[in-house]
């Protein structure tokens, strides 16, 4: 018997989107989750030699920045433990940033090319030359490709009465995605507010069992779609092995 | 991912699965607990700072005519049937 | 001293806003609140990252 799941969107963009799935278990939609966080690797800079650095920071200083820059990571073309190597050279007077960072392999590149890596003053310069490596998030939070993933329940809500007439004017925060009517809607649209949404009536609150509506965001390696269709395979492919494990 | 029985009876499974953590281990303990003929699914893992055994130790029991180790496999084919029809579902959104 | 290149509570890239930050609410008039929205820096962990922040490079590089 196969599950019957349901996706749709509530918003989509290449780094960042929301959607609801109907239909998954809390075990199943937590397994997705955890693995978008710590199961997909992404590329991120290891070690650092470092040929001349007269800027005001430390070498250690400057490695840690380089290894928090996101780089690019193509799905399915590395594996973990794989390396490229990059460099960069900057002379000041002038600002380092990762879009100076030069690149080994073209599929591996910084991800966004204005973060500041360095300010240099009159002659200072940076050379350096890093390796980055493939690697999951459970082993260095730099190399996790989801940023602030999770999930909250997909609510619903009813109307059940109007207000009191003298009852009290209370806003009634509600934070995530609501469904009306089969319609979703976020509550942002309302200002998070369900008095602005329902003025003068009693509402109820229930979650909807088994629908889950996921956020998640990116910090640039890959597009969200990649994210979870890395996340979904990491989980697949761990039972497939287990499944074979089983069977000698 | 190591497989090392700790104790088998025709209904009872108990199994230490290396090299596994929560991500997986949930899934498939969810998995196995709709899976037809599982009476119990569990898994018991250690924080590294125990000092005793770390990797997750599955135990399956199964009602009185299904091997536990047939609705082991049934349970890691759902995850794989969950998985590829959750897939299917986010590329048609 | 440099704008840190990540959020220290979520791990999003906070340092690709900083030169526009800077130039629109620091140097320029612009209200902060509405320029973080407009980069769409939302989540107040991430907010504080650049509200926050100094460029210490200035006072620092003399006594390289």
């Amino acid at each position: 018997m196969t599950e019957d799941y349901e996706v749709e969107f509530v918003e989509r963009e290449e780094r960042e989107a929301r959607f609801v799935v109907r239909g998954i278990t809390p075990a199943f939609a937590n397994g997705i989750r955890r693995a978008m966080i710590a199961d997909v690797p992404t590329f991120s800079v290891d070690t650092v030699r470092v040929v001349e650095n007269s800027s005001v920071m430390f070498d250690e200083q400057i490695s840690l920045r380089l290894g928090l820059v996101p780089l690019t990571t193509p799905v399915d073309e590395f594996e973990i433990g794989d390396e490229v190597t990059l460099s960069i050279d900057v002379s000041g007077p002038n600002t380092a940033y990762s879009g100076d960072i030069v690149t080994s392999d073209d599929l591996v590149q910084p991800a966004d090319d204005n973060v500041p890596i360095i300010e240099l003053k009159d002659d200072q310069r940076l050379e350096a030359e890093a390796d980055a490596v493939l690697d999951r998030g459970r082993e260095h939070a730099k190399h996790q490709g989801g940023v602030a993933v999770g999930y909250r329940h997909l609510q619903r809500v009813e109307v059940v009465g109007d207000k009191e007439e003298f009852a009290k004017e209370e806003p009634e925060i509600l934070r995530g995605v609501i469904e009306d009517d089969g319609e979703l809607v976020a509550t942002e649209t309302f200002d998070n507010d369900l008095t602005n949404r329902y003025p003068g009536k009693e509402v109820e609150v229930h979650d909807i069992p088994n629908a889950f509506v996921f956020h998640v965001e990116t910090d640039g390696s890959f597009s969200v779609d990649e994210l979870v269709t890395a996340a979904i395979d990491s989980l697949h492919g761990r039972a497939t092995e287990l499944k074979e494990a089983v069977q000698l | 991912m190591e497989l090392r029985v700790i104790e088998k009876e025709d209904t009872m499974l108990a199994i230490e699965i290396a090299g596994e953590d929560h991500t997986f281990m949930n899934v498939l303990k969810g998995a196995l607990l709709e899976t037809d003929g599982v009476d119990a699914a569990t898994y018991d893992m250690n924080p590294e700072q125990s000092g005793g055994q770390t990797d997750p130790v599955l135990t399956i029991k199964t009602e009185e005519n299904v091997d536990a180790l047939d609705a082991l496999e049934a349970g890691t084919q759902r995850v794989i049937d969950k998985s590829e029809s959750l897939q299917a579902a986010y590329d048609a959104a | 001293m440099m704008v840190p290149v990540r959020c220290f509570t979520c791990g999003s890239v906070v340092g690709k806003h900083w030169e526009e930050f800077k130039a629109r609410a620091r140097e320029g008039d612009e209200d902060p609140d509405a320029v973080l929205n407009e980069l769409g820096v939302e989540r107040h962990c991430c907010r504080r990252m650049l509200v926050s922040h100094e460029d210490l490079v200035d006072v620092v590089s003399p006594y390289q």
